[in-house]
């Protein structure tokens, strides 16, 4: 088959919003890992009403009880429903989750626009970019956190702040590309403004570069925030966390494996289904496939 | 007519990492009110930089010497965004990526509308359906919202025509409007320009390396070689009787069946040098047959040659009496 196919378009135009959700939905993967995360939401916003008892509910009489028809995910050590927990514990991943990537893109899209339309800001933000790019990930949050002192905005916070790097790149490293791009040398010739430019021609083209870094980010922020929990850097029991489960379920690993097993699945779950939600995106937003 | 836009001594250098390039030389030349003058040479001849020069648009290892006169007042370089897209506009050479791909053709065109004559809503989208209308695309209604890339390559150069003369510019440059389209998509875009300048009085600096274009649409013909203009005519006289060798090499190596029956292209051999300084020699003289030692040790100056109309050469062609 012959085809004259145009060249190709770098960027999926937003017109195509209904092909990329098309092709998501054909993507049987995408679409469980976008089922599990949706599931995961909503248990989170509604955990006082799902959850089968409250989780703070303390049950002397039945500590340490495996998994069974009354309690799923078993109990603690002082017989906290698991499941209870764990529902709530969503909350706090789901918060860190949206919370500390919007953050990030908050923060890191201005300046990645800046660094890479800007020639002489871009060695500050560089350099900015590059020292913060020198601690591993886990490092630089449990730093910011220790800082901070514990809480969920801790975790929050400290997340975002060691995910603005990547941001910064992915937007600079876009606008670079877009900026050297005819429409954009053809919006100058017809005299628009840098902010014009920004704006209108090149963030709406690296948005869906964007959005493939922030479905990364997502599933980190969310391991992240189980980290800095179960280091006790970010919530505090009793509020519950998958990360402070898993801390609890430390002493107990032999006794009752299950405190330990059932809280970091969920976070398996979790983090699997994004990145399957995310590697659909990827390949949904990917113009270079011409599958309608 | 009256003169609209004068290029006096326009010199462009570049410093590049090989040295300084010298790309436009001393270039002088006017444009007329509704005029359509062509700029023509081989590639890399500066004819897109001096068009970038007069716009300000060349990158910033590049430094512009000479005056430019729009309308008769003087236009510093400091001033020429204020121009741009207003009294001048320019369109590029690429249609299929010189639309941005994530907005529709009414937002691009309305983006226009609203910068430079600050119209929006409905009176917005009156004047974007005339215009799509005015370049001649059907069903302008529909097209104002569908993407560049629903749009064929003659489309998406027949909407950025419409961009550049949404605000009546008074010259608009296009460089290379028609190279990459096909033959019958060229005609029509041709078309479209003829129209403009008759009905919205725009006058065009068309630059092209394609003859069959000057013929079919310019008035008057600027060549350029190597930085240099070496010819400058009316175009009936500069196909009539062109007197420098490489104008004389350009018309020989336009494609005609009848005249290569033997089914074989003419070329100049050689290619265009890079200048890097002022060159006291003409810088034709190493391709060019008739070329001696004076063109080799002294600049020619562009004057009237034996055609009557300007030539930068020391040993034009002979006009050919009446054979031609």
């Amino acid at each position: 088959m012959t085809v004259v196919a145009d060249p190709p378009v770098l960027v999926a135009p937003i017109g195509t919003r209904r092909r990329i959700w098309r092709r998501i939905i054909r993507n049987p993967l995408a679409v469980l890992g976008l089922g599990i995360v949706c599931l995961a939401v909503v248990i989170a916003i509604l955990a006082p009403f799902v959850a089968p008892f409250p989780f703070d509910k303390v049950d002397f009489s039945s500590p340490l009880q495996p998994p069974s028809g009354e309690h799923w995910f078993g109990t603690d050590s002082i017989g906290r429903d698991q499941l209870s927990r764990a529902m709530y514990g969503l909350r706090a991943s789901v918060a860190v989750g949206l919370l500390s990537v919007v953050l990030s893109l908050a923060v890191g899209v201005p300046l990645g626009l800046i660094a890479g339309f800007y020639g002489f800001f871009d060695p500050i933000v560089s350099r900015l970019t590059d020292t913060l790019l020198a601690f591993p990930f886990l490092v630089l949050a449990v730093g910011l956190a220790a800082i901070l002192g514990p809480s969920l905005t801790t975790a929050i916070i400290s997340i975002g702040i060691a995910q603005i790097p990547g941001v910064i790149r992915v937007t600079r490293g876009e606008t670079l590309r877009l900026r050297g791009l005819d429409f954009v040398a053809a919006a100058i010739a017809g005299g628009a403004t840098d902010l014009v430019l920004l704006r209108r021609h090149i963030l709406p083209n690296a948005v869906s570069a964007l959005i493939v870094q922030a479905t990364v980010a997502v599933p980190g922020a969310i391991i992240g925030e189980a980290v800095l929990s179960f280091l006790g850097l970010g919530v505090r029991p009793p509020t519950p966390s998958l990360g402070v489960m898993l801390a609890d379920a430390q002493t107990f690993i032999r006794d009752g494996p299950w405190m330990a097993v059932f809280p970091g699945l969920t976070i398996v779950v979790l983090t699997l289904a994004l990145n399957l939600l995310g590697d659909g995106l990827r390949d949904a937003l990917d113009p270079r496939e011409s599958r309608p | 007519m009256t003169e609209l836009l004068r290029a006096d001594g326009l010199t462009v250098r570049f410093a590049t990492e090989d040295g300084p390039v010298l790309a436009v030389d001393d270039v002088s030349f006017t444009v007329d009110e509704a005029e359509v003058l062509a700029l023509v040479g081989e590639s890399g001849c500066g004819k897109s930089v001096t068009a970038l020069a007069l716009t300000g648009l060349l990158p910033r290892n590049a430094t512009v010497g000479g005056q430019i006169r729009l309308g008769g007042a003087r236009l510093e370089q400091s001033r020429l965004r204020s121009v741009r897209g207003k009294d001048v506009a320019y369109i590029f050479q690429e249609p299929m990526t010189s639309l941005n791909p994530v907005l529709t053709v009414g937002t691009q065109i309305g983006e226009v509308l609203k910068r430079h004559q600050n119209m929006r809503g409905p009176a917005a989208r009156r004047r974007s359906v005339e215009l799509l209308d005015l370049v001649g695309i059907p069903l302008p209604q529909r097209r104002l919202g569908e993407y560049p890339h629903q749009l064929s390559g003659g489309m998406r150069q027949r909407v950025m025509i419409a961009m550049a003369v949404a605000c009546r510019p008074r010259l608009l440059i296009a460089d290379e409007p028609t190279t990459a389209l096909d033959v019958t998509v060229q005609a029509g875009i041709l078309d479209v320009l003829r129209t403009l300048r008759k009905e919205i009085g725009t006058a065009v600096l068309l630059i092209t390396h394609d003859l069959g274009v000057v013929a079919d649409i310019a008035d008057r013909v600027v060549v350029m070689y190597a930085g240099r203009v070496i010819e400058h005519a009316t175009a009936p006289a500069l196909f009539d009787a062109p007197t420098h060798p490489y104008t004389r090499g350009l018309l020989d190596a336009v494609p005609n069946p009848a005249r290569h029956a033997d089914g074989g292209l003419r070329e100049i051999p050689g290619r265009v040098p890079t200048i890097r300084s002022i060159v006291e020699a003409c810088t034709f003289a190493d391709r060019c047959t008739r070329a001696d030692e004076v063109c080799r040790t002294r600049r020619p100056d562009l004057e009237p040659g034996p055609a009557g109309h300007p030539v930068r050469c020391w040993h034009p062609l002979p006009v050919a009496g009446g054979t031609a």
